[in-house]
């Protein structure tokens, strides 16, 4: 091995420690225009009147968009359900809703204008929370359902579309006999909730875009330039060959920058004023734009006195704010996912989307998973003290193996998980020293599907005639790394040095389609597809070889752009020149990988790979003011085979930083529909300080991945258990259980209150 | 409404004497991006808080985004364009990029400059010392223990005879 796990710095170090990465944001044209867009100061209202004459004159001003520029387009985009309108048609939903935009020659020159647009409302009751949205004299946010499609799904789930007021999706799934719940000896109920995060991603939304000749083109921080464009051409009544995404370096997304944001505006004020617009937003716009999905789930779990797991019925409810958005996916993957890794004969789960009148909700690090692991986790350690089982001991009682099925249908774990269980309790010193006053442990798995829904990728690589190669891939680099794993890999099965291997920009004219960067896909999905690629590409190298060297494929194989054949090397650059001439020549080689449709499996195809984030905590709490301080703490995920280990190890810290966020602090505080904390300076996220004392990330290489040499993906796992294990922490320590985040010190002290007032 | 009168101003940008006509509301961010073409500089939050934007102003780490040009009149200031020697990176370039103390890279530019600042004042800054410096940068990707590993090593590396 060559290039996979060489500690050589990534590909993209010295663009990015000068600063001559680009990004969208980076980006000019001449004659470019600003955009600004005008926003609803009403959680809910009519839109009686808007006129925008008055901005359409003003200086500087060259296009204009409101409801009455939306002729001709189909106006409203979405997931699964089209809902969201490019600026407000009849109805404003939320604060922040886009009513109206406006292209001037400065963004100092938009904002006068904006001031100028007259919008009447007529004020309607709002809704700002599940009960509310719920209660029955709620208003509606959509009076009749706007149009979507429920996906095809295989055996024990299902899904339905506005199954009742402000509740735009289920998704249920069940497998096994609700008899089951008979044989268990204890069942228990706890509700839990989970607050919602803002992604907080330095680079904001941000759009170039042009029309010119009937080509749209656009620059776009975008993790899905194909379904962007798909969605795109169909809003714009567009040819897709006519449209052309290209994405820079992404400042980040943490899943915020899926489908639509700045995109439609941008380019409906460049075809109306015939010249490249800029669309970017502010980091409170970002607040305004996309979150998190806030959730309370109910758990319903019945076990044996000794502890096996026996049934369990689930019931969450999303927040999905005022649209859609990636929201049916979400309940898809919070429904599915709550069970955990362990066996159950009986599950009976359903996820329902709730419309309130705040930010949409949106895919975020984790999907659904996140929910789930916090309350799944939290209750199996609850259950664990009624029982009076060890939380590990219990765990592993029921953990499902390695290779078993995650349920009927479905795909077996590749990740060997009492391994990690033991791992991180080793590392956190789980049942050994002596027990400290208000000084506690707690232990957890996270849990997730990765990979995406049965997800199709296309790659190619070219080798060139000097044997310079080239990935093409539409896997976008947000951070995480993929330019270096995916060269690495293309080197690997070259046997070439790495530096030898670039990767291509991304522009859907030329690359191949990819469905998105997300849902840790890329190496286990895209992975595959640029492995076979490669390999294409290598077996069209040594037809040639043999066709020059009179011999078999078989007989030759590549290293350091040579062939070779009986122990000699035969270079290939004189080789390729001697037959194709002195201008010389590209093979290509293309690659294309996608899970098989499968009707047997619950999501249609089964889950290519699963992904653990083994979790453990120790935290002091200081019982009289509540506060908590995370002495330790250690993550771990599996990388399969780590291609790259600082990038994954980076990959598991900074997933756990966030969780820690989540877990003691980070919350988009609404006060009714009113975001209170919108702004950089008053949304608290993890510091530096914030560090635990003794913070660790443990890659595991269980080398049971299904991606290149055994990889697997890991960007979301190390977020997902740490919020139930700083809450089993909390419990171990002062015996209070908090069942909401963040674990506030009020809350914490509320808890301890509880408890002393009982005993 | 009258336009303001323009502020000329001399600053030296990244070892180079520049003069600029400023409007008195340009900030400094927008002189460095829109007029100069820096783009190294990024703009985060827009409000001072995230750090982005940190540029130095006569050694000391500001907020691009929330400085107005004419106050770096007469000033030395270095963006990350400033930092390397043609191909030869920093010492807290090298440690970045050894220590792979970054993933999207958007903060990066602000996180070397603001670590450079601290690595002036304390050439030997212990970990509690970096953590808290580096409290005033926003970095959402890292989980910022491999950037405090990469100024510890920076800061060896200065030590063992860098710039």
């Amino acid at each position: 091995m060559n290039a996979i796990g060489n500690p050589a710095p990534r590909v993209d170090a010295d663009l990015k420690v000068t600063g001559a990465a680009r990004y969208t944001v980076d980006l000019a044209l001449p004659r470019m225009l600003h955009a600004k867009v005008l926003r609803s100061s009403h959680a809910h209202a009519r839109v009686a009147h808007v006129d925008a004459r008055r901005a359409a004159a003003m200086p500087g001003v060259a296009a204009v968009v409101t409801r009455d520029d939306l002729g001709g387009l189909n106006a409203n985009y979405g997931y699964f359900i089209k809902d969201q309108p490019i600026v407000a048609i009849d109805k404003v939903r939320y604060i922040g809703d886009m009513v109206a935009a406006v292209a001037a020659e400065t963004e100092e020159q938009a904002v006068r204008a904006l001031e100028a647009i007259d919008v009447r409302y007529e004020p309607l009751a709002t809704v700002a929370t599940i009960e509310q949205a719920l209660a029955p004299a709620a208003p509606a946010l959509f009076e009749t359902p706007p149009p979507g499609i429920v996906p095809a799904y295989g055996t024990g789930a299902s899904g339905f579309k506005d199954p009742a007021k402000n509740v735009c999706y289920r998704f249920c799934y069940t497998h096994g006999d609700a008899a089951a719940f008979a044989r268990a000896d204890r069942v228990f109920t706890d509700e839990f909730r989970f607050s919602r995060m803002q992604h907080y991603h330095l680079e904001p939304f941000v759009t170039l875009a042009r029309v010119e000749a009937g080509q749209i083109e656009l620059w776009s921080s975008c993790q899905n330039p194909f379904p962007l464009r798909k969605e795109l051409a169909r809003v714009f009544n567009h040819p897709e060959q006519n449209i052309r995404v290209h994405v820079p370096f992404v400042g980040a997304g943490y899943g915020a920058k899926n489908n639509c944001k700045t995109e439609p505006i941008a380019v409906l004020l460049a075809k109306l004023s015939g010249r490249p617009v800029r669309f970017c937003m502010t980091m409170e716009e970002n607040f305004l734009t996309q979150s998190q999905h806030a959730a309370i789930l109910r758990l319903e779990t019945g076990v044996t006195s000794d502890g096996r797991f026996v049934a369990r019925r689930s019931e969450i409810l999303l927040d999905a704010g005022a649209y859609s958005d990636a929201s049916p996916l979400v309940a898809e993957k919070a429904g599915y996912r709550i069970n955990g890794p362990y066996r159950w004969e009986f599950i009976d789960s359903r996820c329902d989307c709730v419309m309130t009148n705040t930010t949409p909700a949106g895919p975020f690090r984790g999907f659904g998973g996140t929910q789930a692991s916090w309350a799944s986790e939290s209750q199996i350690d609850m259950i664990a003290r009624r029982l009076g089982i060890d939380p590990v001991a219990l765990r592993k009682k029921n953990l499902l193996k390695l290779g078993e099925a995650y349920v009927p249908g479905e795909s077996g774990m590749d990740s060997d998980l009492a391994e990690g269980l033991d791992l991180v309790c080793r590392e956190i010193g789980y049942g050994r020293g002596e027990r400290t006053k208000g000084r506690g442990i707690g232990i957890a798995i996270g849990f997730k599907d990765s990979g995406g829904v049965n997800k199709p990728a296309e790659a190619q690589v070219k080798a060139t005639t000097t044997g310079g190669i080239i990935v093409n891939s539409g896997t976008i680099e947000i951070g995480q790394g993929i330019q270096t794993a995916l060269t690495r890999v293309v080197a690997e099965l070259f046997a070439c040095p790495s530096a030898r291997v670039s990767y291509g920009p991304i522009d859907t004219d030329v690359t191949p389609f990819d469905q998105g960067t997300n849902a840790s896909s890329a190496i286990v999905v895209m992975g595959q597809a640029v492995e076979r690629a490669a390999r294409d590409c290598i077996a069209r190298i040594l037809d040639f070889a043999a066709s020059q060297l009179n011999c078999r494929p078989g007989d030759l194989r590549l290293e350091n752009w040579a062939v070779v054949k009986d122990n000699q090397a035969h270079p290939l650059a004189p080789m390729i020149m001697r037959h194709f001439g002195g201008t010389g020549f590209e093979f290509v080689g293309r690659g294309y990988f996608k899970p098989e449709t499968d009707h047997h499996a619950p999501l249609e195809a089964k889950c290519v790979s699963w992904e653990i984030g083994w979790g453990a905590a120790e935290v002091d709490v200081d019982e009289e003011t509540g506060r908590v301080v995370v002495r330790k703490l250690v993550v771990s995920g599996d990388a399969g085979r780590a291609i790259h280990k600082d990038a994954c190890r980076g990959q598991d810290e900074g997933a756990a930083m966030m969780g820690l966020g989540q877990a003691l602090f980070e919350t988009m505080r609404y006060d009714g529909p009113v975001l209170a904390n919108i702004a950089a300076a008053r949304y608290r996220v993890p510091l530096a300080s914030d560090l635990p004392e003794s913070f660790r990330a443990v890659t595991q290489e269980q080398g049971h991945g299904p991606g290149p040499f055994g990889a697997k993906g890991m960007g979301e796992a190390g977020m997902l258990p740490v919020a139930a294990a700083i809450a089993n922490a909390i419990e171990d320590a002062v015996g209070a259980r908090v069942a909401s985040l963040p674990l506030s010190p009020e809350k914490v002290l509320a808890a301890i209150e509880a408890k002393r007032a009982k005993t | 409404m009258n336009q303001p009168e323009p502020i000329a101003i001399a600053l030296t940008l990244n070892g180079r004497v520049l003069r600029a006509s400023v409007a008195p509301q340009m900030l400094l961010a927008d002189l460095l991006r829109d007029q100069w073409g820096l783009t190294g500089t990024k703009i985060g939050c827009d409000q001072a808080t995230c750090g982005a934007c940190t540029v130095l102003v006569d050694g000391a780490p500001m907020a691009a985004c929330a400085t107005f040009a004419w106050q770096a009149d007469g000033a030395a200031v270095t963006t990350i364009e400033g930092l390397a020697a043609g191909s030869a990176l920093d010492p807290v370039q090298e440690a970045f990029k050894a220590r792979s103390a970054f993933q999207c890279g958007y903060c990066t530019p602000g996180m070397i400059l603001s670590a450079k600042a601290l690595l002036a004042r304390n050439p030997a800054p212990d970990r509690a010392a970096i953590r808290d410096w580096l409290s005033a940068n926003v970095c959402r990707c890292t989980g910022y223990q491999m950037i405090v590993e990469a100024v510890e090593d920076a800061a060896r590396r200065l030590r063992e005879g860098g710039r």
